[in-house]
């Protein structure tokens, strides 16, 4: 176990080492919350979505948390090419606790970005609502945005490992956002991609981004039921992407 | 006196490193895609008949022409990115070794940027018009012109910032927090009138509006909510000379004496 939070550890303070990349990321979700969701929401259609600055808080921290924990990706790529593998394949560790560790870390990081911008959501939506979640809801929508960020932190390592190439590795991994955000309903509700786009309806409904920015939604402003499939969704997620992860890190430091 | 023949072979090289970045290419054709399909398709339902009515009649075609400019922007301010490699990998000594003079080497730069730029979203200009139309072919020049002049501008941004700032990791969060705050406080994606005022007196002056109100005009939307078109091409000619001038001033001084290093 302490070989593992060794690795967990090493990751997490390289993260804190970004803090160019993280104030970046906090000033773009910022301009995203309080300049883009402001003005939207002074366009939107009420019978659509009845506050759209609202209705995007949870979406936006639910990216965030995506893209923070997707940032483990790009690491583990700069790794596989410098070949810096070898070097952590030297330490006293097994390899699926190495690997294991690899994906927990992108997760914790994921979550450790969010935690201030979950903080800020719940101003805004109690502020707007006047609800404030209860402690099982608020460890509910903790536990999902983790779960999130551990599928998460999976897909972009077993990304990350598919390909030594770097440009290649930032093509698919811009495809996947973009599709995962714009297939999702963290700008949009599903119910506006059901009479619009009907194609996207499904991918948007099983996306587990949309899961989770609409399971956020139901317990932070109490506009629709939650409903166990999101959970189950999310958490599948987590578990497919996690172990997908953790196998092909160990195989390719097997090669 | 500057050569212009030199002027241009400087711009080539920079063009022609247009061909070698495939992959990003493709990946910003697939987000300009996505982006216009999937959100622009579906916001357009999403707002209120009057303001759609005030767009013109369609967000899509509103959304589309700014990120036409959206991305022209963020394409154009990656010389800066350039600058900062070329001295990690020791290629400004090799440019100045080169027969031409700073000043034609710093203007080429910033010219090559912008054409490559124009090049690099001539796909997306390509799928904004299909979606628009193209109404007058005068107007359309016009403001391809003007988005020209644009790029050159926004090339002369970053040039500036990253002759004035030593660290790459600065002038990358800087560049970073200025496109999230310059397209949001603009009307890429939504007009003026539906700011808040706090926001519209910022957006009002901001090149980003002017270059995608004089685009949108260009393709011929019609909306009452645009710049006056005069006052746009007036706002992007002093953008644009602006910052090529202070972006050739800092670079070519900056050249002196190893300060690159």
């Amino acid at each position: 176990m302490r070989a593992l939070l060794a690795v967990v550890e090493r990751d997490f303070r390289y993260f804190l080492r970004y803090r160019w990349w993280i104030a970046g990321m906090v000033s773009m979700n910022l301009a995203d919350l309080f300049i883009m969701a402001l003005v939207y929401a002074r366009m939107t259609n009420p019978d659509v979505v009845v506050d759209y600055f609202v209705f995007f808080a949870p979406g936006l921290t639910v990216t965030a948390a995506f893209a923070a924990a997707f940032m483990i990706g790009r690491e583990v790529n700069m790794e596989l090419r410098r070949e810096v593998t070898h070097y952590m394949l030297s330490l006293p560790i097994e390899r699926w606790k190495l690997a294991a560790g690899r994906v927990i870390s992108g997760g914790i990081r994921g979550v450790a970005y969010v935690a201030p911008l979950l903080a800020t959501t719940l101003a805004i939506t109690n502020a707007y609502t006047g609800r404030l979640p209860t402690p099982p809801e608020l460890l509910t929508v903790l536990a999902v945005l983790s779960s999130l960020c551990l599928g998460t932190s999976g897909l972009s390592i077993a990304l990350a490992l598919s390909t030594k190439s770097f440009e290649k590795y930032v093509t698919a991994r811009s495809v996947v956002y973009y599709a995962l955000f714009f297939c999702s309903t963290v700008f949009y509700p599903l119910s506006l991609v059901e009479r619009v786009f009907p194609p996207l309806a499904i991918p948007a409904r099983l996306n587990p981004v949309s899961c989770g920015a609409d399971l956020s939604r139901a317990l932070l402003l109490g506009w629709a039921e939650p409903t166990p499939f999101m959970l189950v969704d999310v958490l599948l997620y987590a578990l497919v992407f996690g172990l997908l992860a953790a196998s092909s890190y160990a195989r390719t430091t097997r090669k | 006196m500057m050569n212009p023949k030199r002027v241009w072979v400087v711009a080539e090289r920079d063009v022609r490193s247009l061909l070698r970045q495939k992959s990003m290419l493709a990946m910003r054709v697939a987000w300009f895609a996505a982006q216009v399909a999937f959100f622009g398709l579906i916001a357009n339902y999403m707002f209120r008949e009057d303001v759609l009515a005030a767009m013109g009649g369609s967000y899509l075609e509103y959304y589309v022409a700014g990120m036409v400019v959206t991305m022209l922007y963020s394409t154009a301010i990656f010389i800066g990115y350039d600058v900062y490699e070329e001295a990690d990998h020791g290629v400004v000594e090799y440019l100045l070794s080169l027969p031409v003079s700073r000043r034609e080497l710093v203007v080429g730069r910033s010219i090559g940027s912008g054409v490559r730029s124009l090049l690099h979203v001539g796909p997306m200009i390509v799928i904004a018009l299909y979606l628009t139309g193209t109404p007058s072919a005068l107007q359309l020049s016009t403001s391809l012109f003007c988005l020209f002049l644009f790029a050159f501008g926004a090339s002369g941004l970053s040039i500036t910032v990253a002759a004035a700032l030593k660290s790459s990791d600065r002038f990358d969060i800087l560049m970073g927090v200025v496109d999230a705050l310059a397209v949001r406080l603009s009307t890429a994606l939504y007009p003026v009138a539906f700011m808040p005022s706090y926001y519209g007196g910022l957006a009002s002056i901001n090149p980003i509006t002017f270059a995608a109100d004089l685009f949108r005009w260009g393709a011929g939307l019609e909306s009452a909510l645009l710049t006056p078109p005069l006052l746009a091409v007036v706002g992007i000619v002093a953008f644009s000379s602006t910052f090529t001038f202070l972006g050739v001033a800092l670079y070519e001084r900056r050249l002196e004496g190893g300060g690159w290093r």
